[in-house]
């Protein structure tokens, strides 16, 4: 698991505003054990924010890493804390689309005047066949 | 979406006047009218019910949903009513869904027709073949299938014939598609806003769409149509029976009936017409599997997509993408008609698709992931809610070499072969979608897009697989005839969109359910069915 977490935190690194990505090793380590397996056999040294490393491991293993950075993000966006960064930074409303969904203007007709007076330009095949 | 827990794992029927494999797009539309006209109709549906009233949009989960068991690749998601598909010689993967609606389950509703031109391609263009029925042949199928999903739009676009009023206003545009709407204007360029199968206002007891955005988990309030909201109810008042968790094995000679497992049992279903609806790579498979329908070699072949390019516009200020049905907005139809000046035949559609959650954001959706490292958070606050994509959306033209084929050593959890698909984008395509990342690009520049990101090929956009078991006039060309039927067997029809002869360049299910109303209503003529 330190191995796993020193990856995520180089993966997505924490600062001010943001936590470690090393927050949902667990979830990570559940979800794509195999990549995790070839990416320590293929890193046994690593250390934190070692880009480079990472980068050489990527290129010589893209299936294993692809499939866990899709484990990171996929658990990182949802964990929790995460979500309460995103909303605070951006302004996302932090909860599920439903039940309220979200409101918009409704659609304003007058925006297809220039269209509307456009001649039709579909093909016409009982015309148009030469 | 919440999977119901079967309860009619009852008494399995042992014969009925048409059976139909597959619960989708075209096999609930064709179920419900010939259920309507007073036959016997048993569907067969490899996949479970859907309750959309559960919908995990619900709750916090909804994005991993989307990635998991929701996901679109049956590869991914590997549900025990996938079968594995074999990717790869192929650049594009496929996404489909077994249930109760079929991939309507997890679509995104976007519902244009083909249009008139489509349908006349080698004698307009010199490429591909004619289909023997044209737009007018459907034109009255197009209008009752509207009512049946329910159709918000508007009705006067110059690009396409005329239609009558849409039942619904159009759906809001937001702020992203709003801005490439004006851009288009000052382009010159055509726009309109989509015919969306999503309720702008309440429609037959179904709510109107509150804009919460990922249609693709599926519908609480029932707004936007799938096959199972719109047709199953009617189809299974009407007398129909589907039979869930049902994989149809194997048509049996002479088309007379059908293999299927249900329950971990074997079953045979007895029927004077056998009706395949499992889109076109799923009903091409299981023809190969029977040793059926091909006398003229072709089934399998032709396979086409609608191979998709991306461009993504980054803005400076919040275009709050996802707010509104994902793939639903406007289109733009400015180069779908040909012109030899491109450097191509048939033309393509560009349409809006909105943004999407965090989750999406990072993991880039359709584009490129965004990088990780030191740099991943600030390009994640650059792009999430600041961005709206156009998507290139080409007419592929058949290829024999393109095609469906069945994987010699895997297999389902039934045994039977898994889909193996060979592809290759062809050069016409290639061409087209470079001129349409063009305009696309000029297009988001014009609406004042700061940076522009571009994917020349979608890879997870395999939606639609049309051409496999193609209509015709000549049994020697073609698979099935203009009302479905199997030149070899009469009484076996195919009715999804396997049966396009070319793929047109816009989204193809208003067109393929036109079709499947169509056939089944010949059908029911010719068994002297009641109107």
């Amino acid at each position: 698991m330190i191995f796993l977490e020193t990856l995520l935190a180089t993966l997505l690194p924490g600062d001010e505003n943001w936590p470690s990505g090393a927050l949902v090793a667990a979830d990570v380590a559940a979800d794509a054990p195999d990549a995790v397996v070839t990416l320590a056999a293929a890193l046994p040294s690593f250390t934190v924010g070692n880009e480079a490393a990472l980068r050489a491991a990527e290129a010589a293993h893209p299936a294993a890493f692809e499939r866990l950075v899709s484990a990171a993000y996929l658990a990182y966006y949802n964990a929790p804390p995460v979500r309460q960064v995103l909303a605070r930074l951006t302004g996302y409303e932090d909860r599920p689309p439903q039940p309220l969904g979200y409101a918009l203007p409704p659609f304003d007709p007058s925006l297809l005047d220039r269209q509307r007076a456009r001649a039709p330009f579909w093909r016409d095949p009982d015309k148009d066949t030469p | 979406m919440a999977l119901t827990k079967e309860a009619d794992l009852i008494m399995a029927p042992t014969g009925c006047d048409v059976a139909i494999i597959g619960a989708g797009a075209s096999g609930l539309a064709a179920a419900w009218l010939l259920a309507s006209r007073g036959l016997s109709v048993v569907v067969l549906e490899q996949g479970q019910r859907v309750d959309q009233r559960a919908a995990s949009s619900l709750t916090p989960q909804w994005e991993r949903d989307l990635q998991t068991r929701f996901n679109a690749d049956p590869n991914v998601r590997r549900l025990p009513s996938d079968y594995p598909v074999t990717v790869e010689n192929t650049p594009i993967r496929p996404a489909t869904y077994s249930g109760v609606g079929g991939a309507t389950l997890r679509w995104g509703a976007h519902f244009p027709r083909l249009r008139p031109a489509d349908f006349r391609v080698r004698s307009l263009d010199g490429v591909a073949e004619d289909w023997p029925i044209g737009y007018r042949d459907l034109e009255p199928w197009f209008d009752l299938n509207d009512a049946m999903m329910g159709v918000s739009g508007m009705a006067g676009d110059p690009a396409n014939p005329p239609r009558p009023a849409r039942a619904m206003p159009p759906l809001p545009l937001g702020v992203g598609p709003g801005r490439l709407a004006a851009a288009f204007d000052r382009l010159g360029w055509h726009w309109w806003p989509s015919d969306s199968a999503v309720c702008s206002t309440e429609y037959r007891g179904r709510g109107a769409c509150n804009l919460c955005g990922p249609c693709s988990v599926g519908c609480v309030r029932h707004a936007r149509a799938s096959a199972d909201i719109a047709y199953a109810g009617p189809a299974e008042a009407a007398g129909a029976r589907i039979l869930t968790g049902a994989r149809a094995l194997r048509i049996t000679a002479g088309a007379k009936g059908v293999d299927y497992s249900r329950g971990g049992a074997r079953h045979h279903l007895a029927a004077g017409t056998v009706i395949v609806a499992a889109n076109g790579m799923g009903s091409a498979r299981l023809l190969l599997i029977s040793g059926l329908a091909n006398n003229s070699g072709l089934v399998g072949r032709h396979l086409m997509h609608h191979p998709t390019a991306l461009v993504t516009g980054q803005f400076a200020e919040r275009m709050d993408g996802h707010k509104g049905p994902f793939a639903c907005a406007l289109y733009c139809q400015e180069f779908i008609e040909t012109d030899p000046a491109r450097g191509f035949l048939r033309g393509y559609q560009m349409q809006i698709a909105r943004g999407g959650g965090p989750v999406q954001t990072a993991l880039g959706g359709y584009m490129a992931r965004i990088p990780w490292g030191k740099s991943h958070h600030a390009e994640l606050v650059r792009q999430f809610l600041h961005v709206t994509s156009l998507t290139v959306t080409s007419e592929d033209l058949p290829n024999p070499d393109n095609r469906v084929t069945l994987d010699p050593s895997r297999t389902d959890s039934d045994g039977l072969p898994a889909a193996a698909l060979t592809y290759r984008v062809g050069d016409n395509t290639r061409r087209m979608l470079d001129h349409g990342i063009a305009r696309a690009s000029e297009a988001l520049r014009e609406a004042g897009a700061e940076s522009l990101s571009v994917n020349p090929l979608a890879a997870a956009a395999g939606f639609h697989f049309l051409g496999t078991t193609r209509m015709g006039t000549n049994p020697a060309t073609s698979v099935v005839d203009a009302d479905c039927r199997s030149h070899d067997l009469p009484d076996l029809m195919v009715i999804d969109g396997g049966v396009f002869v070319t793929a047109g360049g816009v989204n193809p299910t208003s067109t393929i359910q036109a079709i499947a109303l169509r056939a089944a209503d010949a059908l029911a003529t010719r068994l002297g069915a009641s109107a």
